[in-house]
C-alpha cells in the first residue's frame, strides 16, 4: 500500500544556510530542553485521552471522559452528543476539541450556539480548557482567529456566510442541534454546506416526535448513514412512526449518537421539591374567564374558534394583559369585522377592565417575600412578563426580564444583573433555553406550557450539574380552569415534575400518536362536557403510563441480555 | 509533565537564557528577565520600540511563576503555571525556536600533548506522526558520519554521555565533511522513508476502509440525483481530509557535532 510521506524540508534548508555562515548556533542546555519538551508532546498511541492531563483545573466526570473517548475512537470524530440536559455536554465537547488540538488534528474550529450562549461558550473554553476561543463580534474574526464561537443566525447571513465558507474548518460544533431537524430551513442548508471534517452536534432532545427529524439530523453529520432521502421517506412513510419500532434503525442511530441518562451516571443529584400552588380567581377574573365562552359559535372564526378560545382561556389564567394583547391583535388582523364580532371583543375588553387585581401575582409576591432568595419566574406571555415586572416594582422588588429575542450582549447582561443585583428574573418561554442559572434554586412556573418538553427545559435551567442546593419548583395553577386540568390530569398523573430530565422525552417518542400538544388541544376543544374531557385525559395519561411500562420492560430485558443501548 | 518537572524545566530554561533567578522556592520561582528574554516572552514590542527611539533606560520585567499554589505564600503574586497553561506553551515554543540548530565539539581528556582530529557528525532529532482521523507519534534520533556516511540511531542518548562545548577544545582540529549537511539530511530522509514503508500499516488500511465506507454512504445518499449538488463535493473533500492516511516527518532540532570517534555504537 502506498502512503504519502511528507518530509518537512524547511529545517534542512536553514541548516545549510547556517552551516555556510557558521551560525548562529543554539545553546546545548536549551537544545536538550527542547527535546525533553517534545518528548512530553509525543503521543505514542492512537488510543487514549491526553486532554485530562492538560486540564489541571477541570475534573471531568467518568461519563464525560467515556464519551470523549468513544467519539474519537469509535465514531471517528463525528457524533451527536445527546446526554440529558445538565450532564455536561459542553464539557464533553470541550474535551474532544482539546484532545484533537493537543494531537494537532484540529486547528480551525467553528462553534455555532444559541445567541445567549455565545459568551458563555467562549468563556468556558478559555477558562476551563485553555482554548483561545473568541466570540464573534465583527466579520473579520473568521480568518483572524482559529477558534470562533458564533450564533448560527449571524453565521448564516452575508457577509459572514461567504467568509465562513472560505475557511477550512477542521471541527464544527453545533449546540442545541435539534433546531436543525427541519431540512427545509436556511439554517439547515447553511450547516449542510459547511465542510465538516470532524463534527459534533449537541442536543438534549435528539428525537422529538417524528422519525424524519432524526433522519435529517444524522444526515447532516453523516449523509447516507440512514439511507438516501427518497429511500428513507419511502420506508418510513408515516412521519410520526416510532423510531423504537425499528431495531435496525435504532442500531444505526446508536453508531453516531451517545446518550447518557442521569441515572446511568451514578452522580448524586440535589433534591427537587415540587409544590403545586392552587390559586382562586377573584370574582372579576372568573368573570373574564367565563366570558370567553361568548366567542363560541361565532361564524367569524369557523375552524379556528376552538383554538382561539383555548388560547384566551390560558391567557386569562396568566394575566388580563395577556388576554388584552391577543384581543387587540385579533381586531387588528380582521379587515372588515362584523359588528357582532366587534361587539363581542368590546364586551371582553370591558371584562378585562373590570379586573383590578391579579390573584397569581399577589401570590407570587407573597411567595417571593417568603423565599427571600433568588427566584426565576417563567411565563408563556410577554404581556404577563411586563406586567409582573411592573407589579413587583410597585412592591419594591426589582427584577430583570429575559427573552429569546434579546441580543446576546443583553442576555449576558441580564443574567449578570440577576446574579449580582436583583432578586427576580422573569423569563418567557424562548428565554428558557440556553442559559445556565444554577446559582438560583427557586423557580416559579407562573403559567404552564402545554408541551411537557418545554417544562423540562425550564427545570433544566436550574436543576443541573453544578447545582449544589436542593431545587424548589412552584407550579401555579388557577382552580377550575384548563390550566388546573392540565396540571392535575396530566402533569401530576405522569409525575412530570419528579421525573429526571429527558426521561419523558424518551417515553413520549414511544407513543405513536404524534405531538402530545395536538392531543391536548383536541381534548379541550372537542369535549362537550367536563366529564368527557376528564375521561379523554385519563385515556391519554394511561397511554403515557403504558408507554412507560413498555420502556421499563424493554430496558429490563436489555439489561438481562447484557446489552447496552445508549438510546433506549 | 508533573508540576515538579515543570518547575525544573523553567529553572533550567531561565538559567540557560542567562536570566538571574531571584528566588527559587518549592512552589514558585521569581526571575529577572534579560532584555532579550523580555522581548521574547513579555509581548510588549511597543515598549521596546519606544525605549530604543528615546534612548531610555531599559527595565526588563521580573517574572514570578507559581508551580504549586499550596506551597506558595499568599503574598506572592504570580502566574499559575500547569501543563496546559498558555505561558508554558509559549516557553516551550521559545525553547524550540532558540535551540533549533546547534554546533558542538567533544571535549575529551587528551593524555599527551598531541593534536587530535574531530570527526563531523550530522545529528537530528525527529518526530514522525502517523495521521488519519487519529494520530500517533514516534521520536527518533539519528547521527550521520559526514565523512563516511555511517548512520547510527539513538544519537542523542550517545551525545548526552559526552562532554560537549561550543568552542573547539585546545589541540583539536576538525576534519572537513565530505557529505554536506543537505545531502546528509537527504540520506537520513531516504533511510527513514524506506524503513517506514516496510512497517505494518494496518492503521492506514483501517482508515482507508472507514473512508470507503463513508464514501459509499455518501454516494448512496445522493444516488437519486443526476447532478450532484455542491454539498456532495464538500462532504467528499471533508472525508478525504478526515481519513486520508499520511505520515509526517518533522525535525525537532539538530546540528553539527564534532566527535572524537569516527564510529559510535
Amino acid at each position: 500500500m502506498t502512503i504519502n510521506i511528507e518530509f518537512d524540508p524547511t529545517w534542512g534548508e536553514e541548516l545549510s544556510d547556517r552551516f555556510q555562515k557558521d551560525g548562529p548556533w543554539g545553546n546545548w542546555e536549551l537544545y536538550k530542553l527542547a527535546i525533553e519538551m517534545e518528548k512530553h508532546f509525543i503521543i505514542p498511541e492512537f488510543e487514549g485521552l491526553q486532554a485530562p492531563q492538560h486540564l489541571a483545573n477541570l475534573k471531568p466526570l467518568p461519563h464525560q471522559l467515556e464519551v470523549a473517548k468513544q467519539v474519537i475512537e469509535k465514531m471517528n470524530g463525528k457524533a451527536i452528543l445527546a446526554d440529558e440536559v445538565g450532564l455536561g455536554k459542553t464539557i464533553e465537547a470541550g474535551l474532544i476539541l482539546k484532545e484533537y488540538m493537543i494531537r494537532k488534528l484540529v486547528k480551525k474550529v467553528l462553534i455555532l450556539v444559541p445567541a445567549s450562549l455565545v459568551s458563555q461558550w467562549a468563556f468556558e473554553l478559555n477558562t476551563k480548557f485553555h482554548i483561545p476561543a473568541v466570540a464573534q463580534k465583527k466579520s473579520y474574526v473568521w480568518d483572524q482567529f482559529d477558534c470562533v464561537v458564533s450564533s448560527i443566525d449571524t453565521a448564516k447571513r452575508s457577509p459572514h456566510r461567504e467568509k465562513i465558507y472560505e475557511q477550512n474548518y477542521d471541527l464544527v460544533i453545533i449546540d442545541e442541534a435539534h433546531k436543525l431537524k427541519n431540512h427545509k430551513t436556511k439554517n439547515y442548508e447553511f450547516v449542510q454546506n459547511l465542510k465538516k471534517k470532524f463534527c459534533l452536534l449537541l442536543t438534549a432532545t435528539p428525537i422529538q416526535n417524528r422519525i424524519d427529524e432524526i433522519f435529517h439530523l444524522v444526515s447532516l453529520l453523516k449523509p447516507g448513514h440512514l439511507g438516501s432521502q427518497t429511500g428513507f421517506i419511502e420506508k418510513y412513510k408515516s412521519g410520526d412512526r416510532n423510531i423504537k419500532d425499528d431495531k435496525h434503525l435504532n442500531e444505526l442511530v446508536n453508531k453516531v449518537m451517545i446518550r447518557n441518562r442521569r441515572a446511568d451516571t451514578g452522580i448524586e443529584w440535589t433534591k427537587r421539591h415540587v409544590k403545586t400552588v392552587l390559586i382562586d380567581f377573584n370574582k372579576e377574573e372568573r368573570d373574564l374567564y367565563n366570558a370567553i365562552d361568548v366567542l363560541k359559535g361565532n361564524q367569524d372564526y369557523a375552524a379556528n374558534v376552538g383554538f382561539t378560545m383555548m388560547t384566551l382561556q390560558r391567557e386569562a389564567c396568566s394575566s388580563r394583559e395577556a388576554v388584552y394583547y391577543t384581543l387587540k391583535n385579533m381586531l387588528k388582523k380582521r379587515e372588515n369585522p362584523t359588528p357582532e364580532f366587534e361587539e363581542k371583543i368590546q364586551f371582553l375588553i370591558k371584562k378585562i377592565e373590570a379586573v383590578k387585581q391579579n390573584s397569581k401575582a399577589e401570590k407570587t409576591l407573597e411567595l417571593i417575600k417568603e423565599i427571600n432568595d433568588k427566584v426565576i419566574i417563567f411565563t408563556e406571555y410577554r404581556a404577563t412578563q411586563l406586567y409582573l415586572q411592573w407589579f413587583l416594582k410597585q412592591h419594591g422588588i426589582t427584577s430583570v426580564p429575559f427573552r429569546g429575542g434579546f441580543k446576546r450582549g443583553k442576555k449576558d447582561w441580564m443574567k449578570e444583573l440577576f446574579q449580582k443585583h436583583t432578586q427576580v428574573l422573569i423569563a418567557t418561554e424562548a428565554g428558557g433555553e440556553g442559559i445556565n442559572l444554577q446559582f438560583c434554586h427557586h423557580m416559579i412556573n407562573f403559567d404552564l406550557p402545554w408541551n411537557p418538553m418545554r417544562l423540562e427545559q425550564r427545570i433544566g435551567r436550574v436543576h443541573r450539574l453544578g447545582q449544589e442546593e436542593d431545587v424548589h419548583i412552584y407550579n401555579f395553577a388557577t382552580k377550575n380552569t384548563v390550566e388546573d386540568h392540565i396540571l392535575k390530569l396530566l402533569y401530576e398523573k405522569i409525575n412530570l415534575f419528579e421525573r429526571v430530565i429527558g426521561e419523558l422525552d424518551d417515553i413520549l417518542t414511544r407513543l405513536e400518536f404524534g405531538k402530545l400538544e395536538n392531543h391536548l388541544k383536541d381534548i379541550f376543544q372537542h369535549s362537550n362536557s367536563e366529564g368527557e374531557m376528564k375521561i379523554k385525559m385519563e385515556n391519554l395519561t394511561e397511554m403515557i403510563q403504558f408507554a412507560e411500562t413498555m420502556k421499563k420492560r424493554e430496558e429490563d430485558s436489555l439489561h438481562a441480555a447484557g446489552g447496552n443501548s445508549s438510546i433506549s | 509533565m508533573q508540576q515538579e518537572e515543570i518547575h525544573q524545566y523553567l529553572e533550567r530554561y531561565f538559567a540557560a537564557n542567562d536570566c538571574e533567578i531571584l528566588e527559587n522556592q518549592p512552589g514558585f520561582l521569581t526571575v529577572q528577565l534579560t532584555i532579550d528574554m523580555d522581548k521574547e516572552l513579555m509581548n510588549r514590542p511597543f515598549y521596546w520600540h519606544y525605549l530604543e527611539k528615546t534612548g531610555g533606560i531599559p527595565n526588563p520585567a521580573k517574572l514570578t511563576i507559581i508551580t504549586d499554589k499550596n506551597n506558595t505564600p499568599d503574598d506572592v503574586k504570580g502566574e499559575m503555571i500547569h501543563f496546559g497553561a498558555p505561558r508554558l506553551h509559549q516557553i516551550f515554543q521559545s525553547t524550540k525556536k532558540l535551540a533549533g540548530y546547534i554546533r558542538l565539539f567533544e571535549d575529551s581528556k587528551v593524555l599527551q600533548n598531541q593534536q587530535r582530529p574531530l570527526y563531523p557528525w550530522l545529528g537530528v532529532n525527529i518526530k514522525i506522526s502517523y495521521q488519519c482521523d487519529r494520530k500517533r507519534d514516534v521520536f527518533r534520533s539519528f547521527g550521520l558520519n559526514m565523512i563516511n556516511g555511517g548512520l547510527v540511531e539513538n544519537f542523542q542518548d550517545y551525545l548526552q554521555t559526552k562532554r560537549l562545548t561550543p568552542k573547539i577544545p585546545d589541540l583539536c582540529f576538525t576534519l572537513s565533511p565530505i557529505i554536506m549537511p543537505k545531502s546528509g539530511l537527504h540520506r537520513i530522509e531516504t533511510f527513514l522513508k524506506q524503513e517506514i514503508l516496510d512497517e505494518d500499516h494496518e492503521w492506514a488500511e483501517q482508515a482507508r476502509r472507514r473512508w470507503e465506507e463513508d464514501l459509499a454512504l455518501l454516494d448512496h445518499f445522493y444516488e437519486d440525483l443526476e447532478e450532484k449538488p455542491e454539498s456532495y463535493q464538500i462532504e467528499k473533500e471533508a472525508l478525504r481530509e478526515q481519513y486520508e492516511p499520511v505520515i509526517k516527518i518533522e525535525i525537532i532540532n539538530g546540528g553539527i557535532f564534532y566527535l572524537t570517534q569516527p564510529i559510535v555504537k
